[in-house]
């Protein structure tokens, strides 16, 4: 675990505040398209932040959509809090789930151009039925936890700039008091500085209000800093899953490995030596081959690839699904010199 | 491929039966009755009933329906009530009529509306103004009361050609296209002016597309960039156009043929209806709907040529 | 209140005016009509306009002008209801079917599909046949028949609304389908629904007017206008001009309708083809005068200017200066809004419609002749650079190519007209560069189409278009942004290995500054329109010199490996000024928290890495000079 990301100061034998068990999601229908969501299991510890990492087609999005209900899974569970929610219908979730709440990737269409920051807070507060004297009180207290000042809420989203509309969105997350928040995708369409300013936000809220969060990203560096623990996603399926420091600085699996030797770093030296090392590793091309219906999905690029890869699925074994993870430490790229 | 067509092919059949059905059962619907027709002005009810009874008028429904349908899947559509022709030899005697009408004239707004719709999205500036003012005007007056003026204009006081009747093209070519040459610019204008306006929109809307940017940024000649690919782009839109024009050509066929008094569908869809001959008026709907949905079926063939991603989804 | 924006304009004042004129004249007709509406006159038929009659009077003596305003209410209202009967049924439907789904979408547009094909007017003079002649009940069946396209239009659109991430957030937090739809899609729709209805209102006038003529419309005595216009008609021996006052207060009426539709619209029509595209006019600015030494560069950028819409407007680049020695890759760094993609697009003259060059140069050793400058070429010399020296790649590699044809098409094309080949060897050579840019199965992409490529395999196609030209220079605007990290590294190394085999010099722009270490020699650090620092990539990125660089760069999430990650990252407080706000000091002085009195004064740009610039007057000697990292802001909205 990372030692300066603080550990959740809940005992890990506690029910998990999300527990996703082999979910399958599959768009078109079944024998003519690959699930976009392939048997996909994983915990999220009460106050603990998971980071969901994967890249286009990797169904990190499907498993956001689906936890929220806005994609019905074809099989598998979704538990909050213990209680099943699977099946739950939008109005359903009403009731079961008003502590799950979401915030989306794109600054510029999560919020109702036609609606006042102040409407668009309010309407959650609607559907729960919170009094009305309570509700002008939270909106002014989740504005001033993302930073923004009251008078804000009279305003209209065309008014603030993609990173303000980020906090207002996760102002909306918050108004309700939520225990699990799923973000997607939430910092990828910000700029640098704005991506920044609203990390350190998360961060902050994730220190202070003890909330589980669901990060769902592309960049490792983002998911480094803000989770403890993280599951790699490809084709739909779990590759590894472990600690957000290990992963991300030692990763076990052939796929994590090209990920993070993808990424590359601003010191060009050292991304030198990196691409290097990744262009050694003999990763193939992206979508140069269709993907494989049986086996693991990685197969078609990975160097280690064997026959057994080709037709058994690899089960998750110690956070790895590989076949051969035990050779997998000759892939890993040199450590630098210290 | 084959499946879609197949599939489309399908849905066209469920159409006419649907269309069929509807017009049976206004035709039902009505006050009056063939008997009453049939048996004559000053008949006796009892003479009626009779009447009504030997054209199986008082059968249920359904079974009236499918017996019409029956008739009508080998070519035989009955008789008139009014004058006991034959519905299907007078209605595809009538048919080439409506169909010169609507083919040239959607020949012909195609032509035109495309020269001047590109003009008028290439140059721009008064060019483009003149257009969208010119074919807004058009637009906005009646088919009926252009083709009343040009009557006016050019057959009466300029006596130049007939103000109405047909000519066959068996009996002269060049009588048949004289007769047909007012009723074929009336609807010529309107229908320039729709397809005008849609090849500019679509124009500038296709050369706002990123790949035209592409082009231009690999230096391709400009004309190679509006003609070949922006036009190419416009083109389904234009098309599908084309044939909403042709389909209200037949539909809307009626008023200008009673104008010019064309022997055409439409003028057969108005005596029916108006006299009551019900198994003319079933008829006339079917033969309109199977024109409609043909039309349709090339519709869409045409479009899948033009536009890969149609073909291949 | 707000006026409404179809209020705004002179147009739709008018038609406003005209429509409301319209319906208030024929609701209180018979109060001020000069003449009863069946009063004959035998002694004045057929008259044209006269002071008594100003309109003329038609074969009964009847005055023209009354008869057509107390007619104006049945020829208009009856439309009304078949508007509204439209989108009642079209527009619910519509909603219903974008939100349940697949079968209840397929169930409605098939009877959609159905009514569409039915004959309209057919059915019409049927059902009239069948229940006489009512206007109002005909256009309430012409409604229904409406429905169709209404319904058509506005699934589209619907289905496109829900698509918007707001609609997907308070789905989540619970809001009711109904609310959903009244508070979220049905608003943004509004604009749409308002000029569908002044159109599909024209369109049912017209027909009304139709039916009337055929005399399915009121019973006689009672005036309508296409009654009047079918009246008109028997007498156009004798009386021409009976036709025309119905036919001009017809066609208003129609005018109106849609120059209301228009006017809601918000003009958009009246939107013209970009310059570009038309006709080319005058150049906009002469060349600089004067032979140039470039020193061996291949290109050389100095004091670069660009403004929207002439030398007096705004200005979105200020000022920019770099060189491009052959064969290196020159990585334009920054934020949006900072001017990276305008100024790379400036170079061979591509920016956006109404953006120009307004001062500086643009130097660029050409293929056969002596240095010229780009910005002042007319728009056919440019035309002759561009794809033959200096090729362009961008963003959205997906909608960069041309849906309609094939890749091999897209290839030949320029091939052809770049080499003077035949089609055989055009074919042989695009299948070569498809091999030089890492695709493998050549015959097959040749003969596949844009739609059917992933993100990865159309850049490379693009990259191969850009080489059909064998070109000296590369501008590669943000190419990799849109794809996966795994596939923007493959990208990365083959732009490093056509720099290596081919010579090519590459401008690549990216907000990126990893993308810049792996593929830049030499990189620019844009910021509000200037560059304020440029160097060597190992020295502006290793050593910056810059606050904003060295800001830039802490704010990085991405730490060098073996660092532990910040409990907070370092940001910027602040947000970027736009062009307007721009100060005539140094622009990022109200962020910078080395910021002094003297920042306040113009900022030169001064040398420093060897051969590199930094626009500063505190430039850093070390990172460490910058101050610890500042708490989350607290942003005030502008």
């Amino acid at each position: 675990m990372n030692a300066l990301v603080p550990a959740p100061s809940v005992p890990a034998l506690s029910v998990p505040a999300l527990s996703v068990r082999d979910l399958t999601v599959r768009y078109g229908r079944a024998g003519k398209t690959l699930p976009a969501v392939d048997g996909v299991s994983f915990d999220v510890a009460p106050a603990e932040t998971l980071g969901l990492v994967g890249e286009s087609g990797s169904g990190k999005s499907t498993i956001g959509k689906a936890i929220l209900g806005l994609q019905p899974p074809n099989a598998g569970r979704i538990l909050l809090h213990g209680t099943d929610i699977t099946g739950a219908s939008l109005r359903q979730r009403r009731v079961t789930a008003i502590d799950l709440r979401a915030v989306f990737q794109d600054p510029y269409s999560s919020l109702n151009p036609a609606q006042t920051i102040g409407q668009t807070l309010i309407e959650p507060l609607q559907v729960l039925r919170v009094p009305k004297d309570q509700r002008r009180p939270r909106i002014l207290e989740s504005l001033a936890a993302v930073g923004l000042p009251a008078d804000a809420a009279d305003r209209y989203p065309a008014r603030f700039s993609g990173g303000q509309r980020q906090r207002i969105a996760i102002a909306r997350a918050l108004v309700c008091d939520p225990q699990v928040i799923v973000l997607d995708e939430p910092v990828s369409a910000l700029d640098l500085s704005t991506q920044a300013q609203v990390l350190n936000l998360l961060a902050d809220l994730r220190d202070s209000r003890q909330l589980a969060l669901l990060f769902i990203a592309h960049d490792l560096g983002v998911i480094r800093f803000l989770a403890q623990r993280v599951v790699v996603l490809y084709r739909g399926q779990v590759m590894e899953a472990g600690g957000a420091e290990d992963v991300t600085q030692r990763p076990r699996h052939p796929y994590s490995i090209a990920l993070t030797a993808a990424a590359p770093v601003p010191q060009p030296a050292e991304q030198a030596r990196r691409r290097a090392a990744r262009e050694a590793l003999g990763v193939g091309t992206a979508g140069a081959t269709p993907p494989a219906a049986a086996g693991c999905p990685f197969a078609t690029r990975c160097p280690l690839a064997t026959d057994v890869c080709h037709r058994e699925r690899p089960p998750l074994v110690l956070g790895v699904a590989c076949h051969h993870a035990d050779q997998v430490a000759r892939l890993r790229l040199p450590d630098r010199a210290a | 491929m084959l499946t879609y067509l197949a599939r489309r092919l399908a849905f066209a059949v469920t159409t006419v039966l649907a269309a069929s059905v509807v017009s049976f059962l206004l035709v039902h619907a009505s006050s009056g009755s063939p008997g009453a027709i049939t048996a004559g002005a000053g008949a006796t009810p009892a003479q009626v009933a009779a009447e009504n009874h030997r054209l199986g008028w008082d059968q249920p429904l359904v079974t009236q329906y499918l017996t019409w349908l029956g008739h009508a899947a080998s070519g035989n559509f009955g008789v008139s009530l009014i004058d006991g022709h034959d519905i299907w030899s007078d209605l595809t005697a009538r048919l080439p009529v409506t169909a010169s009408i609507a083919v040239f004239a959607t020949l012909l707004s195609g032509v035109f509306g495309v020269l001047i719709g590109v003009a008028a999205a290439v140059r721009g500036g008064l060019a483009d103004r003149s257009v969208t003012v010119g074919s807004g005007v058009a637009l906005s007056l009646p088919q009926f009361w252009i083709g009343i003026l040009l009557v006016y204009l050019i057959a009466i006081k300029a006596h130049l050609l007939p103000a109405t009747g047909y000519v066959a093209f068996s009996a002269s070519p060049g009588q048949y296209l004289q007769s047909l040459a007012l009723p074929v610019i009336t609807l010529t204008i309107t229908g320039t002016a729709i397809i005008a306006r849609t090849t500019r929109t679509g124009m500038i809307s296709a050369l706002r597309q990123e790949h035209i940017r592409t082009l231009h940024a690999l230096g391709t000649p400009p004309w190679r960039i509006r003609y070949v690919h922006a036009l190419r782009f416009a083109a389904a839109p234009v098309v599908s156009v084309l044939g909403i024009q042709f389909i209200a050509l037949f539909g809307g066929s009626v008023v200008i043929e009673q104008l010019f008094a064309l022997p055409g569908l439409g003028q057969a869809a108005q005596n029916a209806i108006g006299t009551n001959d019900f198994p003319a008026v079933q008829g006339v709907v079917v033969i309109a709907t199977v024109v409609v949905v043909i039309t349709n079926l090339v519709l869409d063939l045409v479009l899948g040529a033009i536009d890969p991603r149609v073909r291949t989804a | 209140m707000r006026v409404p924006r179809a209020l705004r304009t002179a147009g739709g004042v008018l038609s406003a005016a005209w429509l409301v004129f319209l319906l208030f004249a024929s609701v209180t007709a018979s109060w001020w009509l000069p003449y009863p509406v069946d009063a004959q006159d035998p002694a004045h038929t057929l008259a044209g306009p006269s002071s008594s009659h100003w309109l003329g009077t038609d074969e009964l003596g009847r005055d023209a002008a009354s008869r057509i305003a107390a007619g104006s209410w049945i020829s208009v209202g009856p439309a009304l209801l078949a508007v509204i009967v439209a989108f009642g049924i079209g527009i619910p439907l519509a909603l219903a079917a974008a939100e349940h789904g697949r079968w209840a979408e397929h169930g409605f547009s098939r009877f959609a599909e159905l009514l569409l094909a039915l004959p309209s007017i057919v059915i019409l003079l049927a059902f009239v046949g069948a229940v006489g002649v009512h206007p109002w009940a005909i256009m309430t069946v012409l409604g229904v028949l409406l429905s169709a396209p209404v319904y058509r239009i506005f699934l589209g659109q619907a289905q496109s609304l829900r698509t918007r991430l707001y609609v997907d957030a308070a789905r989540v937090n619970g809001v009711s389908s109904l609310r959903v739809n009244l508070r979220h899609v049905l608003p943004a729709m509004a604009t749409t629904i308002a000029v569908q209805a002044a159109q599909l209102f024209a369109i049912s006038v017209l027909i009304e007017a139709g039916l009337a003529f055929m005399g399915f419309g009121p019973s006689v005595p009672s005036p309508s206008w296409g009654g009047l216009i079918a009246a008109a008609s028997q007498h156009v021996y004798d009386d021409p001009w009976l036709m025309v006052p119905t036919g001009v207060v017809l066609a208003l009426t129609v005018i109106a309708a849609n120059g209301l539709a228009d006017a809601v619209a918000g003009g958009r029509e009246r939107e013209a083809v970009p310059a570009r595209h038309r006709k080319p006019r005058t150049i906009v600015r002469a060349a600089s005068a004067g032979p140039h030494d470039a020193g061996g560069m291949l290109l050389d950028v100095r004091d670069l200017t660009v403004a929207v819409g002439g030398p007096d407007g705004p200005a979105l680049v200020t000022g920019v200066s770099f060189a491009l020695p052959p064969g290196t890759v020159l990585g334009l760094v920054g934020e949006s809004g900072c001017g990276k993609t305008m100024t790379a697009r400036a170079l061979p003259g591509l920016l956006p419609e109404g953006v120009e060059v307004t001062g500086g140069s643009v130097w660029f050793a050409g293929r056969d002749s002596a240095d010229r400058d780009l910005a002042g070429l007319p728009d056919n010399e440019l035309r002759a650079i561009r794809g033959r020296e200096i090729a362009v790649i961008s963003q959205e590699p997906m909608v960069a190519l041309d849906p309609m044809f094939s890749v091999g098409y897209q290839l030949t094309q320029p091939i052809r007209r770049f080499r003077g080949v035949g089609r055989a060897e055009a074919r042989r050579i695009a299948a070569e560069l498809l091999g030089q840019v890492g695709i493998v199965d050549a015959g097959r992409m040749l003969r596949s189409y844009p739609h059917q490529l992933s993100g990865g395999m159309a850049q490379r196609v693009c990259i191969a278009l850009a080489l059909t030209g064998s070109p000296k220079l590369l501008i590669a605007d943000e190419p990799t942004t849109a794809l996966d990290v795994t596939v923007q590294a493959e990208i990365l190394s083959l732009l490093r290995a056509l720099v290596r085999t081919t010579g090519l010099s590459v401008i690549i722009v990216s907000h990126d500054p990893g993308v810049v270490a792996d593929l830049c020699d030499e990189v620019a650090v844009m910021y509000a329109g200037q560059v304020v620092e440029s160097g060597t990539v190992a020295e502006v990125l290793g050593q910056p010199a810059h606050p904003y660089t060295a800001a830039l760069l802490a704010a990085n999430p991405h730490v060098a490996e073996g660092l532990p990650v910040p409990e907070r990252l370092p940001s910027i407080p602040g947000t970027v000024p736009a062009p307007p706000d721009w100060p005539a000091g140094c622009r990022f002085a109200s962020r910078c928290s080395l910021a002094t009195a003297e920042c306040a004064a113009p900022v030169p740009a001064t040398p420093v890495h060897g051969a590199g610039t930094v626009r500063c007057v505190h430039p850093l000697s070390s990172p460490a000079e910058l101050p610890v990292p500042h708490p989350v802001e607290r942003g005030v909205p502008s």
